[in-house]
């Protein structure tokens, strides 16, 4: 049975994050990305939901089947209330760290995907959106 | 919370990860190696990961954290049955994972540890004697 | 049959003419979906027909890459190098460039990435038919070769395999 178009997921506990990766991987498969595409694809949507979990205090993501015509793709978009980040750039650059000293690993995620796109301001929230094409 | 269980074979202990692990399981594995190590004197470990679909930072610092760890406590580890899909994405997400030894099965990886435990024991210049 | 006497006949004939010609575009596009499917199929079939991976000694792989390589045959033939690895059980893989005319940096980035896949998978990768321009070219594009091992010929690549495995070759008694 194919999933529900778009499907929204809390993002609360590790466990959720967990779920994420199965959903991702659900979808990918039906949208037949390539075995190698899955996997970028599930561990990008990994990083992103820790990332929602950790640093942004909880929240959601949304993920949608989507197609331009031609291709088909799968769209995610992570969405939190909270810190938000400072500085965009310096997180996106390999090896920043904040806060635990971890990183947000947002460069490693947006080379696995082809769409992103980071929208955060500080004492609001964070969002972000990637996506990967057939 | 289940973990994953951990099995002695001699003196390496075996690791086959099997289940999608979230953070904290992760975490939990980390510590019961490193305590085992210590508990049944081991010098090898063997973790097999090849029913992972899936390796991300968090994990991949999990596996490089039991290297560095037991090797502290006198052990070595290695690491086997990473798919290619997997290996492919960690260079592209950039996980620093170099200085872990791995192996391409459970065979090659054992045949590895015994090298590695004897070459451990070359290095003292005398067989440890296990009192 | 004449369409006055019969009111509701010419409804019928329109509906039937446009379910008919639905029926045309569908099988229509039927047929392009499984063309374009075909082509698919041909095409990654000659990519892999073209970049054979070869298994010349137990546990030792050689992908010989000939002629121009492009990022995205790149990635493929890479792709299927590591399966290969995987299935074969093989420690060591050499990938010969001595038919790649020029490698620029983004084929180096790929190569070096397989370099990188393959060990964390548990093999070695070695590189040969690396020629003085290539090394040259490598060096001045700033490309990392740090840890990766090259060799300038093949053969020089299947004797540090060899080694790698163990393997010692000796001459047999001398046939005179």
């Amino acid at each position: 049975m194919p999933s529900a178009n778009p499907e929204v997921l809390p993002l609360r506990s590790s466990e959720d994050v967990v779920a994420l990766r199965h959903a991702v991987r659900r979808r990918s498969i039906e949208v037949k990305l390539s075995l190698v595409d899955q996997t970028k694809l599930v561990t990008a949507a990994s990083e992103l939901g820790r990332n929602t979990v950790d640093y942004g205090g909880g929240g959601t993501v949304q993920i949608e089947t989507v197609s331009n015509g031609a291709r088909m793709g799968i769209r995610l978009i992570f969405e939190d209330h909270g810190p938000g980040i400072p500085d965009i750039e310096l997180a996106l650059r390999d090896g920043y760290t904040t806060g635990g000293g971890l990183g947000l690993g947002l460069g490693g995620a947006r080379r696995l995907v082809n769409e992103f796109h980071i929208e955060s301001t500080v004492g609001v929230g964070t969002r972000v959106l990637i996506a990967r094409w057939r | 919370m289940e973990r994953i269980p951990i099995l002695k074979l001699g003196d390496v202990l075996l690791v086959s990860i099997q289940v999608d692990m979230h953070d904290r399981l992760a975490m939990a594995l980390q510590d019961d190696v490193t305590n085992r190590v210590v508990k049944d004197r081991a010098k090898g470990v063997l973790i097999d990961i090849s029913s992972l679909e899936m390796v991300d930072s968090f994990i991949g610092r999990m596996l490089g954290g039991i290297a560095k760890m037991t090797r502290a406590l006198g052990a070595e580890t290695v690491v086997v049955g990473m798919r290619p899909a997997v290996a492919i994405t960690i260079v592209e997400l950039g996980v620093a994972l170099e200085h872990i030894h791995t192996a391409l099965n459970v065979d090659q990886g054992l045949k590895q540890l015994r090298d590695l435990i004897a070459a451990g024991r070359d290095d003292d210049g005398h067989a440890q004697r296990q009192s | 049959m004449r369409l006055a006497s019969q009111p509701g006949a010419l409804n019928d004939l329109i509906a039937t003419n446009n379910l008919l010609d639905q029926l045309g575009l569908h099988t229509l596009e039927v047929f392009q979906k499984s063309q374009d499917a075909v082509i698919r199929r041909q095409q990654a079939e000659m990519l892999e027909l073209s970049t054979p991976v070869v298994k010349i000694w137990d546990g030792i792989l050689v992908l010989p890459l000939i002629g121009t390589l492009d990022s995205a045959r790149t990635q493929v033939v890479m792709e299927n190098l590591l399966q290969a690895i995987v299935e074969t059980e093989s420690a060591v893989a050499i990938i010969d460039i001595t038919g790649v005319p020029t490698v620029d940096t983004l084929v180096a980035q790929h190569l070096l990435k397989t370099v990188a896949a393959t060990r964390l998978m548990g093999a070695q990768c070695v590189i040969s038919g690396i020629r003085p321009q290539i090394a040259q070219t490598m060096v001045h594009l700033g490309v990392a070769f740090g840890d990766v091992v090259t060799k300038s010929s093949l053969a020089d690549a299947l004797a540090f395999a060899f080694r790698q495995r163990g393997i010692l070759i000796s001459r047999g008694p001398d046939r005179t």
